[in-house]
């Protein structure tokens, strides 16, 4: 799993030799996501509409939840046949579309409000949770360059951070795919973990978006489990999220300038045109759409028709969050990798949610 | 572990997430496109 997951990111799509067969080839895996997403929003819409009609009290299940849920089990029982693959992949293009189509729902005073907020909670969870994780991997054994992998993987921004810092940091393949499995394992865990923590704390909308957007690692499952809570806790987690994966760049270039002072990478020439690189475009995007919505260069009907097309976009990602978690799969990783990851999320996770609590009462959320 | 491949042209994956995201807020924009229900 971690394995495509990856090598989507890498693929080119520019290339023009192919190009349509390449396009045909996403059908199948572009159709069961919508299938598998729009099951799940079936699901949420019948069990409203029976419970409302026999006046029973159930709570709301949202279609996220259900979307996952109905992926989890395809993967891990019959599995994904290689026809679906590549347009199941495609699930993170749709993730990252939908987040540009959000900013329309945020004017760009709120996004640099709350995105200055988050970007203040990152820097200081990021140093603490680096730290932390540095100490951890010496504890349990695990080899430096695993540990840096799951340390930036951790405080950054899961699965991207690592495949963005493994050539930078000259890591083996082995040590990326332990990394890799155990951020996914741990995303999934969190995606049912988080929404419970955070109704059992009674956190506002805006609490714990900010605080799923911090700590959730993988910005597909952080906007799972910020949207399992409500959709203006989605709306948060997605900025938050956004911040902190604006800082990869950063990270990852002070973790290739360590390796590179000690002999173990290439050195890095021209440090303005790797933070560039490594920079996701999509955050720009995202600015841009919340700009235009700033000044009103949309009708109020047409903010309702983006942010309905973000939903669609976003139905397409969660199907695929499931459907490529394979639990067998992660299971073969060893347990060092996944103990130090589960000590550290956990670790991130509290952290932050301190932080969260101070903003909320300091900063005036 | 397929890594990312440095490249000199083309789109990456972001980039064309950016540009279908744009196109279709450009189509809503100029009403090009029926109101999207949810």
């Amino acid at each position: 799993m971690a394995t495509t997951a990856s090598s989507a990111n890498s693929v080119p799509l520019s290339r023009p030799s192919g190009l349509l067969g390449r396009i045909l080839g996403l059908i199948p895996g572009l159709l069961l996501l919508t299938a598998v997403g729009f099951a799940g929003k079936l699901i949420e819409q019948s069990i409203a509409r029976y419970t409302k009609a026999h006046h029973i009290t159930f709570p709301n299940i949202e279609y996220v939840l259900w979307a996952i849920v109905i992926g989890l089990i395809i993967a891990n029982t019959v599995g994904i046949p290689r026809v679906f693959q590549a347009g199941v992949a495609t699930y993170e293009f749709w993730l990252k579309a939908g987040i540009v189509l959000l900013g329309s729902r945020f004017l760009l005073g709120d996004v640099l409000h709350l995105g200055g907020i988050s970007l203040l909670l990152v820097a200081v969870a990021l140093t603490l949770s680096l730290t932390f994780m540095h100490l951890l991997g010496r504890a349990f054994g695990l080899r430096p360059k695993l540990t840096s992998l799951l340390a930036i993987g951790s405080a950054i921004c899961g699965v991207s951070a690592i495949i963005a810092a493994k050539p930078a940091i000259d890591a083996d393949d082995e040590d990326a795919s332990y990394a890799i499995a155990a951020i996914l394992a741990l995303g999934a865990i969190s995606l049912f973990t988080f929404p419970l923590i955070g109704h059992s704390l009674h956190l506002s909308d805006k609490a714990y978006g900010l605080w799923a957007g911090l700590a959730v690692d993988n910005t597909a499952e952080a906007t799972a489990a910020g949207a399992l809570y409500s959709d203006a806790a989605g709306k948060v987690a997605v900025l938050a999220k956004t911040s902190r994966n604006a800082l990869i760049g950063f990270v990852v270039l002070a973790y290739a300038l360590f390796w590179a002072s000690r002999g173990q990478a290439e050195a890095i020439q021209n440090k303005a045109a790797f933070l560039w690189r490594k920079f996701p475009k999509f955050v720009l995007g995202f600015l841009l759409i919340s700009l235009l919505a700033t000044l009103t260069f949309f009708t109020k009907p047409q903010l309702t028709s983006l942010a309905n097309l973000s939903r669609w976009a976003f139905l397409l990602t969660f199907a695929g969050v499931g459907l490529r978690t394979n639990l067998r799969e992660l299971g073969k990783q060893g347990w060092r990798p996944f103990a130090v990851g589960a000590i550290g999320e956990a670790f991130i996770a509290l952290l932050t949610l301190g932080l969260v609590y101070g903003a909320n009462r300091f900063l005036h959320l | 572990m397929a890594e990312v491949q440095p490249r000199s042209r083309g789109l990456t994956l972001d980039g064309y997430a950016v540009l279908l995201a744009l196109v279709l807020a450009l189509l809503v924009r100029f009403n090009l496109i029926p109101a999207v229900k949810w």
